[in-house]
């Protein structure tokens, strides 16, 4: 059985699946972002 | 080092130690208290421990120097970290809080047997145990070479600190210092970093300083391409990197500690998530601080060698010291070639005339090639004259820079960063160990044992732990390549202790026995494969991690009795 702070909904952002995408979008963006930047600067 | 810098240095690190003591005179009088903070850390104190407890002082001094040598792409092993964070919130972090353990090991007797508990506690405390004390040995080298520092009082000062904050306040006084560490550490960085943008030539932008470090390769943030024996493309850091953060976040209780400290589930997962999407971008920050060195030392005069003690030793031999001064004067023709090459690089980024641009690139890759081969030879001249020392230097690049040229006060800050730094990481790590000693190992077996008790039985481990350190730390001086030796032994170990767990959260049917002769034959496997292969190291986090999860598997359906 889940206890009540493993169902709450945390701070912020509507779920945790939220959070989860949210850290996993961050990343995303990183590589994308440094992906631009190595082929920016390489020419 | 200026009265004003050992002022700003004492001081610093006086204040923090002092502060994080007083902070908790009144932890510590329970288990709970002592080894958990009586479990009521925030998000936003987990996060920072955790970003402390990794950060150790080799990272603030390898980092810039491995930037300056080889460009950014080492941000790429970081890039599993933040799947590492979502799935230790997802699927650790409820269970260990669920239970209320005090070490992760702990939550193994439940799920298997006490001895595979033990096998996964000990693994952790010789692992734990010899890199803690290297954590100490390798800011103490550093400093002693460019200081002048004596090695072992250096050791003994950041070790006594350490043991002295530790013993007296627990986990609560490891999370406080921490989180003022990490104020330091954060300042003297961007600090740092401002005056590198501010020492570039007058006329150049940071936009320019980018193009002059690109056009020489040195922002190299992203490779796609799949490639087993390069340690640094996206491939690896999703895979390898991905696996040594699950091991060392999910698994390692100098990290673990961390987040079981939380309130509840919110408060440990948000701590997570909080590193998840912060370490990718500080790495970048400290990797760009190297690329600004390498833009910096393209327009003033670098030495030969940023190993300053190993070059004085060579140039004052009768033997040796000729040829050295005879590199030396090339490596000063060199550099003046190459600031004119760059100069005209930055003259052709302004005008945007493509037949000077290329004309420019190609001189300042002519003198970048010679530069580097006049390196790779002195650096074998030094290695020759004296076979015992580290002719390596990239480590010894940031410190330089900040000794020379940074203002009175200021050598001090960054000095009180990397000290800092050190003890951050090792006070979690000294605090682990003591607890997985008392809670694995010393009292399943004395069942009647009182709290008070065991709160003396964690501070004396405590002192033993540190103490050990201290004396691994100053017996490592005698030893070459240590410390690649020792991360080389965290990676065999951690796929192991990583394979148990998996089979603990993901494998309900797999009994006690399988995992537990299953750990042992991988982890007999995994040496095999390091002394009779030549597999990269951060491999064996995977084999290790699936070996125990074949075999275990094997053994449950071939003997379902047994367990």
């Amino acid at each position: 059985m889940p206890t009540p702070s493993e169902t709450e909904k945390p701070p912020l952002l509507p779920s945790w699946r939220a959070w989860y995408w949210l850290v996993l979008g961050a990343l995303a963006v990183e590589v994308g972002l440094f992906t631009y930047l190595t082929q920016l600067f390489a020419s | 080092m200026s009265l004003l810098d050992w002022l700003v240095l004492g001081g610093t690190l006086l204040f923090i130690v002092g502060y994080g003591t007083w902070r908790t005179r009144r932890a510590g009088h329970t288990m709970d208290s002592y080894l958990l903070g009586d479990r009521q850390a925030q998000w936003w104190g987990i996060g920072l421990s955790i970003i402390a407890t990794q950060a150790s002082a080799i990272t603030f001094l390898s980092t810039p120097g491995q930037a300056y040598d080889d460009g950014m792409r080492f941000i790429q092993f970081y890039f599993g970290l933040p799947l590492a964070m979502v799935l230790i919130a997802v699927f650790a972090v409820p269970i260990y809080q669920r239970l209320q353990v005090f070490t992760a090991y702990e939550y193994l007797e439940g799920r298997f047997d006490r001895r595979t508990r033990t096998l996964a506690a000990v693994l952790f405390l010789v692992q734990r145990g010899l890199s803690n004390g290297l954590s100490l040995y390798a800011p103490a080298l550093v400093l002693s070479a460019i200081l002048g520092w004596n090695i072992n009082l250096t050791v003994w000062l950041i070790g006594g600190l350490m043991i002295f904050y530790t013993v007296a306040g627990g986990t609560q006084a490891v999370a406080v210092t921490q989180q003022w560490q990490v104020g330091v550490i954060f300042t003297g960085m961007v600090v740092a970093g401002y005056l590198l943008v501010h020492y570039l030539p007058a006329d150049m932008g940071f936009t320019e300083a980018m193009q002059v470090a690109g056009s020489q390769g040195k922002l190299n943030l992203v490779d796609f391409h799949f490639d087993p024996n390069d340690r640094y493309n996206f491939w690896s850091g999703m895979t390898g990197g991905l696996f040594l953060a699950l091991s060392y976040f999910g698994t390692d209780q100098s990290q673990v500690q961390r987040y079981l400290a939380g309130r509840d589930i919110t408060e440990s997962r948000l701590g997570l998530l909080m590193n998840g999407l912060v370490k990718v971008p500080m790495q970048f920050g400290i990797l760009l601080i190297g690329v600004l060195l390498f833009v910096f030392y393209q327009f003033n005069a670098p030495p030969l060698t940023f190993n300053r003690p190993v070059h004085d030793q060579v140039a004052q031999s009768a033997e040796h010291g000729p040829s050295l001064r005879a590199l030396e004067d090339k490596h000063c023709q060199l550099f003046a070639a190459k600031r004119a090459a760059n100069t005209q690089l930055v003259e052709a980024l302004r005008s945007h005339d493509g037949s000077q641009l290329a004309a420019a690139q190609t001189q300042v890759q002519a003198s970048n090639t010679a530069t580097r081969a006049l390196r790779t030879e002195a650096q074998a001249l030094l290695k020759k004259a004296a076979p015992s020392a580290e002719a390596k230097d990239t480590d010894y690049v940031f410190l330089t820079f900040v000794l020379r040229y940074l203002p009175q006060g200021l050598v001090g800050l960054l000095i009180a960063v990397v000290l800092s730094a050190a003890m951050g990481s090792a006070a979690s790590g000294l605090n682990a160990l003591a607890s997985t000693t008392v809670v694995d190992l010393y009292r399943p077996s004395r069942p009647h044992l009182s709290g008070s008790h065991c709160v003396q039985a964690s501070r004396w481990a405590t002192i033993a732990w540190g103490v050990l350190g201290i004396g691994f730390a100053t017996f490592a001086a005698r030893l070459e390549n240590l410390i690649q030796a020792v991360n080389i032994l965290g990676s065999l170990f951690y796929g192991t202790i990583l394979g148990i767990f998996v089979v603990a959260f993901f494998m309900k049917s797999i009994g006690g026995k399988a995992v537990f002769w299953a750990a042992v034959l991988a982890e007999i496997i995994v040496l095999l494969l390091f002394w009779l292969t030549d597999i990269g190291y951060l491999w064996f986090n995977i084999i290790g991690c699936a070996l125990v999860m074949v075999i275990a598997a094997c053994y449950q359906r071939l003997a379902p009795s047994s367990n």
